[in-house]
């Protein structure tokens, strides 16, 4: 499978009750984008080091927010060196780390937590399954 | 997915002093009883040399619930369930939990969807510890843990507030951000109610008052209208079920008695305050003068506990401690900017210690000098000091019963299909 089948088929796909996520990409933890969903913000390098960074000390994103394409996420409980979660109002996004790659899903209103985190986290755990 | 029906969730909140539990949707929990039990157990029971190749130790027994504490017993010692802030021990917890749904709630569990609060600090693996123990033992058809503060925000109706939650064992301030906990920002204190209840015990006990519990003496009366004590030796007794036992008075003379200062507590200036009487279970009148506000001073000014005669071996732990003020400033100064000024102008007040009279008021005092000047503060707390003590409970009452969160549930479907780990995710 491509980069964006993974993203369109498995990240951006239907969820329990017509929903989707709002965004979502994986991309390398340089920062380079391997594949997005057309509605991804456009991150700047900075964002993804300091959101690198954050896995294992996260008291910085902790002050100022997990920034994302100019949007702040209010950290909220991640497990260190593995995910990230944000929130904002209904909204928030969710980061996992695989061996060389982060996968980002970004939701809004009328999706749950938990959804978003389900399916970004299991796509992360195949992709560590399979080395990548 | 768990579709919920009309049977009804039931909410428990294991805290350290007491652990509340009941059905989703009631104003208050059914069932509240102490988190700590009565434990006989091989250790206490030895005496003499075990045979050789005698088989390992024997079980030890558990006694849980108010009842079956009040019943004094040879050699029961007091164990808690929850130290720290954290559960230690998970063989109490399931007696606990046992007793709440078999004996006081009378439920079946495989029936009903349960809705745990844990900690705001909570561990992953004391959360996975808590998911594995429910499912594997009481087989509930769906739960979810949900964060003390979290559930303390949802029973004031705000998605985003600072709490400060004044319970038995500790004193936890937590930033809450659109219904969830910003984890950088909880600061803890062990300073709680039970602190607050052996001090006032200690000072009572160096002014020559001696707190006898109730299972040692018995009142006799020699005449109509008085009566003669008499003292009853049971000399298999603990000292920690005795002591215990002296908490419970001194528990209640606390909060009969105690009020905080209104301002910075100065012993010259409260020495000549009108004392207060206080009728002990057998029978003796007590006056406690200026110690009424010397004890609940702790909590803003945790020093002061090297003047309490008896305590001063507790000052090294407490040494780094700081008063409740401070540790607002301190969760709020980690918090992002933006956010700050909500968090000032919605701090809550939750626990059973935070039923104290004059408690709010003095906290909201002490911040408004420390907070930043363009800061509004306002502390808001329940006027009913049931509400306060049961805060949590309440939240997920509230929470549990909610058409919008019947699609959160862990259902036992994904536990078996993905197992504990899985409330990462879930609960998150």
């Amino acid at each position: 499978m491509s980069w964006q089948e993974f993203v369109d088929g498995q990240l951006m796909m239907e969820l329990t009750h017509g929903k989707h996520l709002s965004a979502a990409a994986i991309m390398g933890q340089d920062g380079n984008i391997w594949a997005q969903s057309e509605t991804f913000p456009a991150v700047t390098p900075e964002e993804i080091e300091n959101i690198v960074k954050g896995f294992n000390d996260s008291d910085e994103l902790a002050q100022h927010g997990v920034i994302l394409g100019g949007n702040k996420y209010m950290l909220i409980q991640g497990e260190p060196g593995q995910v990230i979660r944000g929130k904002k109002g209904q909204g928030g996004v969710t980061i996992k780390k695989t061996s060389a790659a982060l996968v980002i899903g970004i939701y809004d209103e009328g999706v749950q937590p938990s959804e978003c985190n389900i399916v970004v986290e299991k796509l992360g755990d195949y992709l560590i399954e399979q080395c990548i | 997915m768990y579709g919920g029906d009309e049977v009804s969730a039931i909410v428990v909140d294991l805290g350290s002093h007491s652990c509340k539990a009941g059905y989703a949707g009631e104003d208050a929990p059914k069932a509240v009883f102490p988190s700590v039990v009565g434990s006989i157990g091989p250790s206490s029971l030895a005496d003499g040399v075990k045979a050789e190749g005698e088989a390992e130790e024997l079980k030890r027994t558990l006694y849980v619930g108010t009842q079956a504490l009040g019943y004094r017993r040879d050699h029961m010692e007091i164990v808690p369930a929850v130290k720290d802030g954290l559960v230690t021990d998970w063989e109490i917890v399931d007696k606990i939990w046992d007793h709440a749904f078999r004996e006081r709630l009378l439920i079946d569990p495989k029936e009903h969807p349960m809705l745990l609060a844990e900690p705001s600090l909570n561990t992953q693996q004391h959360r996975e510890k808590t998911v594995e123990l429910m499912f594997e033992k009481y087989r509930p058809p769906a739960l979810f843990l949900a964060k003390n503060s979290v559930l303390t925000s949802f029973a004031t109706g705000r998605a985003t507030s600072l709490v400060v939650d004044c319970g038995g064992g500790s004193t936890t301030v937590a930033a809450v951000h659109d219904g969830y906990v910003l984890q950088k920002a909880i600061i803890t204190s062990p300073i709680g109610g039970e602190v607050l209840t052996d001090c006032l015990l200690k000072t009572l006990e160096s002014t020559g008052v001696e707190i006898l519990p109730r299972f040692s003496f018995k009142r006799k009366e020699i005449r109509p209208g008085e009566f003669e004590l008499v003292k009853l030796e049971f000399p298999n007794t603990t000292e920690s079920y005795y002591r215990y036992m002296q908490r419970q008075i001194a528990a209640d003379i606390k909060e009969s008695v105690c009020r905080v200062a209104d301002s910075n507590f100065d012993e010259s200036a409260y020495a000549n305050i009108p004392t207060t009487s206080y009728e002990l279970p057998d029978g003796k009148v007590i006056e406690v003068g200026s110690d009424r506000f010397k004890i609940p001073e702790l909590l803003f000014n945790p020093a002061l506990i090297q003047a309490i005669p008896g305590m001063d071996k507790s000052f090294n732990e407490f040494a780094s401690v700081k008063g409740i003020p401070a540790m607002v400033i301190q969760s709020i100064n980690k918090c992002d900017l933006d956010i700050r000024r909500e968090l000032f102008s919605s701090i809550l007040l939750a626990g059973g210690t935070a039923a104290m009279q004059q408690l709010k008021e003095r906290l909201e005092k002490e911040l408004m000098e420390e907070a930043p000047q363009a800061a509004r503060v306002k502390v808001l707390a329940s006027g009913n000091g049931i509400e306060r003590r049961f805060s949590v409970w309440i939240g997920g009452s509230i929470l549990a019963s909610l058409g919008s969160f019947q699609q959160m549930w862990f259902s036992k479907a994904e536990y078996e299909e993905h197992g504990p780990s899985y409330v990462q995710r879930k609960c998150p």
